[in-house]
């Protein structure tokens, strides 16, 4: 089995807080991976450590090969990243903005031009691809992001509560986007407060208090609980 | 490079696409040196003087003639002797002495050097420089019409001798003055609004996850205002010079070369400040705060730092400002070569090195 993503006893200790408590788990290649939990469980820090964006106080991590601590540089060729809070430039184009960070990524100009051209058909942004992204709507946005995320085909992408506030529309198009990079072979973490997302996942880990509570496919949780829904297993899982 | 590259041309589209900003940014140097000029340049007339007439001949007295004509100055006392200009300065009678020496008229007549010599009472710099121009003036329109009578007289040499406050402390101290606040504005305070922007946004988050080293996107994202920055400085310094009068004794090069450094040390502040903020509300207090006002209040450029007391002179120290403004004072108005200008400009770049050091360390060790 080939894993694009090893953690192990991962730490991290902010002063006295202990926001991830020697948490271990490994995804598979391919696989989309759910981190769930209540705001405050650690979500998001293990993602940005994940992304070495954060330092750990302790702990391993392996990630599309490479170790987070000694490969750091070569890591960011890697991996993509998303996260709830638009943050691509809203004063830039479409254009503007795939091009800027795919030069970044050091793509070649003809490879380049051509993912750009197949990103703005996939999301059939024709009409805007020359207004500034500030004109998009925020459903718009995030998938923009998403594809910004995706443009040097990153082997893991990291996506933090990539459709908060968006609506359920655009939030069921937002999850074929990642179902097709998901087959093309791209690894997917992505953490969520919506527990219908949670069904979408392969795979489901949930955080509370910094530690993981469980790991399992969303249908072996529910069984496990003797539940229907995620919405429980969610419930079940918090108030133990 | 290429990553350099896209990222500079992003932040002059940026730049370029908030247009308001830009005009804004670009006009404020004309508007600070207007307001500033203006408002400390005022008219004076009826300036109380005493004359000492040691000549006592018809040229002598058609030049006080003159000086009363105009309604700048008022003669309220008549001296006999030297020692008589210091008593009626300290009882506060005059604001200026002027002396003509002796054989005043057969000098001109022989086409010699005569000397008319202004003693001003410097306590108020502002009053002081107005004083003096006028004196010049005066002079210069009295060997006007001397000379249309007799034709080639030798030109006369105006002394001037400020009172009380020797070298003129602050005169013309505004365009200097202006350089540095313009540079703190659109340098240190743009520059950390900016950089707190992207942490704000969360698109820093997005670079610092991409290959490009950290250093790379401060370096894109400060070279424009840096730009910015020292067009605006020529604007002051050529609104100095042609609107202002300002001297521009020393040499283009030293100037530039003090501008740039200063530059510099604006830059490495306000990176220093988006380290510390993540807004950029907070940025810009700090930024009014920390640096703004100090460098309005404690730089010698409004008021005279001999004039505060000593705590705070000793304050005033560690504000890379004023050793900017005395720097950029001596070599414009004192055409001061380098030599001159040695110790604020090596404090000064010892500032900016611990600054850029400290301001760079901060922002590649920190988690984003």
């Amino acid at each position: 089995m080939e894993y694009s993503i090893i953690v192990e006893h991962l730490t991290k200790k902010f002063g006295n807080f202990t926001s991830v408590d020697n948490i271990s788990f490994s995804v598979k290649k391919g696989e989309i991976f759910g981190l769930l939990g209540a705001n405050g469980a650690g979500k998001t820090t293990t993602i940005r450590m994940l992304c070495g964006l954060l330092i750990p106080t302790s702990g391993t991590m392996n990630v599309a090969g490479y170790d987070v601590f000694t490969q750091g540089k070569e890591i960011r060729k890697h991996i993509g990243y998303m996260s709830q809070k638009f943050s691509l430039y809203e004063d830039l184009s479409v254009i503007e903005n795939l091009e800027l960070f795919g030069t970044i990524y050091k793509l070649k100009r003809d490879i380049l031009h051509k993912r750009i051209l197949q990103i703005i058909a996939r999301l059939q942004m024709r009409n805007y691809a020359t207004s500034k992204v500030e004109a998009l709507p925020l459903g718009q946005k995030q998938k923009l992001a998403f594809a910004t995320a995706l443009i040097h085909k990153p082997e893991v992408v990291f996506l933090d509560e990539p459709t908060s506030g968006v609506d359920p529309l655009v939030r069921r198009d937002f999850w074929n986007m990642i179902y097709e990079s998901a087959s093309e072979g791209v690894t997917i973490v992505v953490t969520t407060h919506y527990m219908d997302e949670a069904e979408y996942c392969n795979r489901l880990c949930f955080m509370a208090n910094g530690k993981v509570e469980i790991i399992g496919n969303p249908n072996d949780l529910k069984n496990n609980y003797k539940v229907e829904n995620m919405n429980e297993v969610f419930h079940k899982i918090s108030h133990r | 490079m290429k990553s350099f590259r896209a990222l500079l041309i992003k932040e002059f589209r940026h730049i370029f696409r908030d247009m308001r900003t830009l005009v804004l940014i670009l006009t404020m140097p004309i508007v600070l040196v207007v307001l500033f000029g203006y408002t400390i340049k005022n008219e004076i007339s009826n300036t109380k003087i005493a004359v000492l007439d040691y000549s006592n001949d018809s040229y002598s007295k058609l030049f006080i003639e003159k000086m009363t004509a105009s309604t700048y100055f008022q003669i309220v006392k008549v001296l006999k002797s030297e020692n008589e200009i210091e008593q009626a300065f300290q009882q506060g009678l005059i604001h200026m002495a002027v002396v003509i020496p002796r054989n005043f008229e057969e000098n001109i007549i022989r086409r010699k050097q005569s000397e008319i010599q202004m003693i001003i009472d410097a306590s108020n710099i502002n009053i002081a420089t107005t004083l003096d121009s006028y004196g010049k003036q005066i002079t210069a329109s009295f060997q006007k019409e001397i000379n249309q009578q007799l034709s080639n007289i030798q030109p006369f040499d105006v002394s001037i001798k400020m009172q009380y406050n020797l070298s003129l402390e602050s005169a013309y101290m505004f365009i200097p003055g202006n350089i540095a606040l313009i540079m703190i504005i659109v340098t240190a305070l743009m520059t950390s609004i900016t950089l707190s922007r992207e942490k704000e946004t969360g698109s820093w988050r997005m670079l610092a996850i991409t290959p490009v080293r950290q250093l790379t996107m401060v370096v894109a994202k400060i070279i424009p205002y840096m730009i910015i920055s020292l067009i605006c400085t020529v604007i002051v310094i050529v609104l100095g010079i042609f609107m202002f009068k300002m001297p521009m004794h020393g040499s283009i090069a030293l100037l530039s070369l003090v501008c740039v450094l200063f530059m510099f040390t604006a830059c490495s502040l306000g990176v220093l400040i988006s380290v510390y903020t993540k807004t950029q509300q907070v940025a810009m207090i700090l930024c009014m705060l920390g640096l703004f006002l100090p460098a309005l209040l404690l730089s010698g450029f409004i008021f005279p730092i001999e004039n505060m007391p000593q705590v705070i002179q000793i304050i005033s120290h560690i504000i890379p400002t004023k050793w900017f403004i005395i720097a950029l004072k001596d070599i414009m108005i004192k055409g001061a070569g380098l030599i001159t200008v040695w110790l604020p400009l090596s404090i000064l770049s010892v500032m900016t090195l611990a600054l850029m050091g400290l301001s760079l360390n901060k922002l590649i060790s920190k988690n984003v």
